[in-house]
């Protein structure tokens, strides 16, 4: 039952990531759905669940359409699950503002490495531009999971095993 | 072997993120592989019907604001046929004179941009042509206002397109009325910069930029963009232009592919 939901709600992800995001771009940047996701499942299931579902979502997006960099998506969001992973369980052993800077720090790292593979030139000849790029890409995607906040906080992802 | 097993079993999280970035690795590496081609040639046409009705709707959506801008230009574009018309008969007789033949001849293959990807970063389109209309790979396309990419990946009935911001996108330009030629390459939002320019060039803001026609891809003049910027650095043996491409990569509905194109002998 718990995978056939998860089944279900991994094509709906994917599929409003497909639908919607063309409508969301701004100046070639757009919000990240998939990774929202990913991050969810990482500290709500675990890790090698958040390991499966977000490599098989990357490579499909990787599939979908790049122009180069195949197999970014899936690198990228497998780290991602990986060390989202670390979070799984953990609300009520870390100090919030711990636990708030660790997942931070995962979304950015994420970022960092996306925007690293796709604006290279831009790392070697402007990094101020590099780091704006970075920090816009980050904080769109971000504007989406803090108002997913308003309706499944992140602490109360983490603590469900809990209760 | 228990052990072994028992092992696998309880570090089998650091195991399957070991696999999922190895094979990771391996695509990024086999990027240009044909077995990789294949596949994202048979996955971007099955996508490519997935996204076909957004598609749709999307273009019906900008079908009257579209119709409402051609009517403008084509009153624009009548008034300036009658002086071109005249242009064109006498730079023949010119070329006729001078024993001069085409330098090139190229059809162009309409098509609709299906879908722009999913990743966090516009880098490629897909459109709605493929091996059935006479597609194949490294073909030019381009809207009227320059060239936005080439063909990658050519499916059954879809293409994937690597737009001119992708990050691995070169372009051979030439810069106008200098003629100095150079290498485009994406560096942020529509600015693009040219390199390998000769120190000695004559460029100015505002020059044209066109394709420079060294390559088998694009044919040469094809409108690329506009110079903004010159760096001149005084240890650097070469200049850099920076420009300004006028198509809007992420709102683009329409595009042409050039294809059967031939370069005839001067």
């Amino acid at each position: 039952m718990k995978n056939n939901n998860l089944l279900f709600a991994t094509i709906g992800v994917l599929l409003f990531q497909i639908f919607i995001v063309d409508f969301l771009t701004i100046n070639l940047i757009r919000p990240d759905f998939l990774l929202i996701y990913v991050f969810y499942i990482a500290i709500l299931y675990g890790r090698v669940l958040a390991i499966i579902v977000a490599f098989t979502l990357g490579l499909l997006s990787d599939l979908f359409g790049v122009g180069s960099y195949f197999g970014l998506g899936s690198l990228t969001l497998s780290t991602t699950a990986y060390l989202s992973g670390f979070l799984y369980n953990k609300y009520e052993r870390l100090l919030p503002y711990v636990f708030h800077s660790i997942w931070i720090g995962i979304l950015l790292l994420h970022f960092y490495i996306n925007t690293y593979f796709r604006f290279q030139t831009i790392f070697v000849s402007d990094i101020a531009n590099f780091v704006f790029i970075w920090l816009t890409s980050f904080s769109y995607t971000m504007i989406f999971l803090l108002i997913m906040q308003y309706f499944y906080p992140i602490k109360q992802a983490s603590r469900v095993k809990i209760n | 072997m228990r052990s072994f097993y028992l092992t696998l079993l309880k570090y089998k999280d650091h195991l399957l993120f070991f696999l999922a970035v190895s094979l990771s690795l391996v695509f990024l590496l086999r990027n240009e592989s044909p077995d990789i081609y294949l596949i994202r040639g048979k996955s971007i046409d099955f996508f490519s019907f997935i996204n076909s009705p957004l598609a749709w709707v999307k273009n019906m959506t900008q079908l009257q604001k579209e119709t409402e801008l051609l009517r403008e230009k084509n009153i624009q574009l009548r008034l300036q046929l009658e002086s071109m018309l005249a242009a064109y008969e006498e730079n023949n007789s010119l070329k006729d004179l001078l024993d001069y033949s085409r330098e090139s001849s190229y059809e162009l293959l309409p098509a609709k941009v299906i879908n722009m990807g999913i990743s966090s970063n516009i880098s490629s389109i897909t459109l709605n042509v493929g091996q059935k209309d006479g597609v194949t790979i490294n073909q030019a396309v381009l809207v009227p206002s320059g060239v936005i990419g080439k063909t990658l990946i050519v499916g059954e009935s879809s293409t994937l397109v690597q737009c001119i911001n992708d990050i691995n996108y070169r372009l051979s330009v030439r810069i106008y009325p200098s003629s100095a030629t150079g290498i485009l390459r994406h560096l942020i939002n529509d600015i693009y910069e040219i390199r390998e320019l000769q120190k000695n060039a004559q460029i100015n803001v505002g020059d044209k930029v066109v394709t420079s026609g060294y390559s088998k891809i694009y044919p040469e003049n094809l409108p690329v963009g506009k110079v903004i910027e010159i760096l001149d650095e005084r240890g650097s043996f070469q200049k850099v232009a920076r420009i300004k491409i006028s198509p809007k990569i992420s709102s683009i509905l329409n595009t042409f592919i050039i294809v059967g194109i031939s370069f005839d002998e001067k």
